[in-house]
């Protein structure tokens, strides 16, 4: 009966250490952003951003648009990191975690263009 | 031991080569003060001679007869009948869980094995470098000088409870990262390399599992939360470095 | 030859949600995981549906009318709940990495948990009697 002596991966140092950090990072970061956005959109503002022009007015202020895009460029990099690790516990091959790596980069990235895209449109109406 | 005796139906799970697992039922009467290893060997010796299970010291040490007891990781060598059942219930027993099955009850603990050897995981430690329950740096100075037996018996119990080793076997699983952290890092290189990887320490989802089913106060999961540790330190002063 | 059952495989990936046998820290790491998937996928859904804003009064009007309704409102707890677990689990996680209450990690736990019930009635109130 022969014993399976499982190959030990290569180790790829430090790969995810930096990840693993920007993803606590940021979601203690999030505590507060989430903290501060609910708050400043649901129970600060007049109306509680329920009609279009409340939005419009609220975007106005420079400060919401950047507490937005801080918010959301946070919130974006955690989900996808912790997605990635999700997927990581299904033990991709290299290729196709080469290819999980891209896809959730672009989307990633693509998701806070789009963001900003958005707030500034809406901020200059 | 008490002169009770319970009737149980014991359910052992078969398997051998090439087969698919099943269940096979025996009826026992037991004392319900004896241990579920004892119900398992009883079933060998006196009803089914093909049962393959593993054991040798009978008292927790030797890490041997780790089994899924109800579907529960435990040291059946240790765990009493009466706490795992009644009398006239079933009891059943399952192999470790994320090892590949040889035979019945018995599993392949050979990765396990060669990778606590590969990470440098000592089995004698000096006092000071145990952490034991009580730090030894208050243990009186003449007692400091002792070595001491890990306390890791190499059971493999908390790879079968941790869910991250469920779906990747690459991953170094909670005994070889315990039995890394005593280390303290002092080999450079491929120890820390494979602690600091995506199979090693950031694997792990802190569910405490494996803590929590250890028969011998390794507590791997603070063990790897201190590695976790280590490493950002070390990661973090390299940053500083001069090149 | 080497049985193939019972060895790690990815296909086992719906063991990440099994209950049996878990203490504590596994049903933490449950609920952890599942908030997770739930808020990732509420993220995308609410940029998507944020673009209505892009299209003018019309597009957003008609959108928060259609959220008043019951189902939708209910669907939005959910959210607040999947934030208010997965956000305090995630701060037990940040303590026991960086070495503290390690020991004490189930009661930290159920501590949280308590907080987490009493913010979700008290949102879920607050959503329904608006």
């Amino acid at each position: 009966m022969s014993t399976i002596i499982q190959n030990i991966s290569k180790p790829r140092a430090g790969e995810s250490t930096w990840l693993w950090l920007i993803k606590i990072l940021t979601g203690g970061l999030l505590v507060i952003l989430l903290l501060v956005h609910l708050i400043v959109n649901h129970f600060v503002v007049e109306g509680g951003l329920m009609t279009y022009a409340n939005v419009v007015a609220y975007f106005q202020n420079p400060w919401i648009v950047f507490m937005e895009i801080c918010f959301l460029a946070t919130v974006v990099s955690h989900s996808l990191i912790a997605l990635r690790s999700i997927l990581l516990d299904m033990n991709p091959a290299p290729n196709v975690l080469n290819i999980i790596n891209w896809v959730l980069g672009v989307v990633g990235v693509g998701a806070v263009v789009y963001g900003v895209w958005l707030a500034l449109t809406i901020a200059s109406k | 031991m008490s002169k009770t005796k319970w009737n149980i139906i014991l359910r052992v799970s078969r398997q051998k080569d090439g087969e698919q697992p099943h269940f096979d039922e025996f009826n026992l009467e037991v004392d319900p003060d004896e241990y579920v290893l004892d119900a398992v060997e009883r079933v060998w010796a006196f009803m089914d001679r093909t049962v393959c299970f593993r054991h040798a010291c009978h008292h927790s040490t030797c890490g041997a007869c780790g089994m899924l007891v109800n579907g529960v990781e435990k040291l059946t060598c240790i765990t009493y009948i009466r706490d795992v059942t009644q009398n006239g219930a079933k009891l059943t027993v399952q192999p470790l869980r994320n090892f590949p099955v040889i035979s019945d009850l018995a599993v392949d603990m050979g990765s396990l094995y060669s990778r606590l050897e590969i990470v440098g995981a000592r089995s004698v430690l000096p006092v000071p470098e145990a952490e034991v329950e009580k730090p030894a740096s208050s243990w009186p100075k003449e007692d400091q000088q002792y070595i001491r037996l890990a306390d890791c018996i190499e059971c493999g119990l908390c790879i079968s409870a941790c869910p991250s080793a469920a779906t990747s076997g690459e991953y170094l699983g909670p005994a070889v990262l315990a039995g890394l952290q005593a280390n303290a890092l002092k080999y450079k290189s491929l120890p820390f390399n494979l602690a600091d990887s995506q199979d090693g320490v950031w694997r792990c989802h802190s569910a405490f599992e494996c803590t929590e089913v250890c028969p011998s106060f390794v507590d791997p999961a603070r063990r790897i939360m201190n590695l976790r540790s280590q490493i950002i330190r070390e990661r973090l002063s390299g940053l500083f470095r001069k090149a | 030859m080497e049985s193939q059952h019972n060895q790690p495989s990815p296909g086992k990936f719906w063991n990440w949600f099994n209950p049996v046998g878990r203490k504590t820290g596994g049903w933490a790491f449950i609920l952890n995981r599942i908030t997770a998937l739930g808020l990732t996928f509420y993220l995308f859904l609410h940029l998507i549906v944020l673009g209505q804003l892009a299209k003018g009064p019309e597009g957003y009007d008609s959108f928060i009318a259609l959220m008043k309704n019951p189902i939708a409102v209910f669907g939005e707890l959910l959210v607040v709940a999947a934030g208010i677990i997965h956000g305090l689990n995630g701060i037990r996680i940040a303590l026991t990495t960086f070495g503290v209450s390690i020991s004490t990690q189930k009661q930290l736990f159920y501590a949280l948990m308590a907080i987490a019930l009493i913010a979700i009635l008290f949102f879920g109130i607050r959503m329904f009697t608006a």
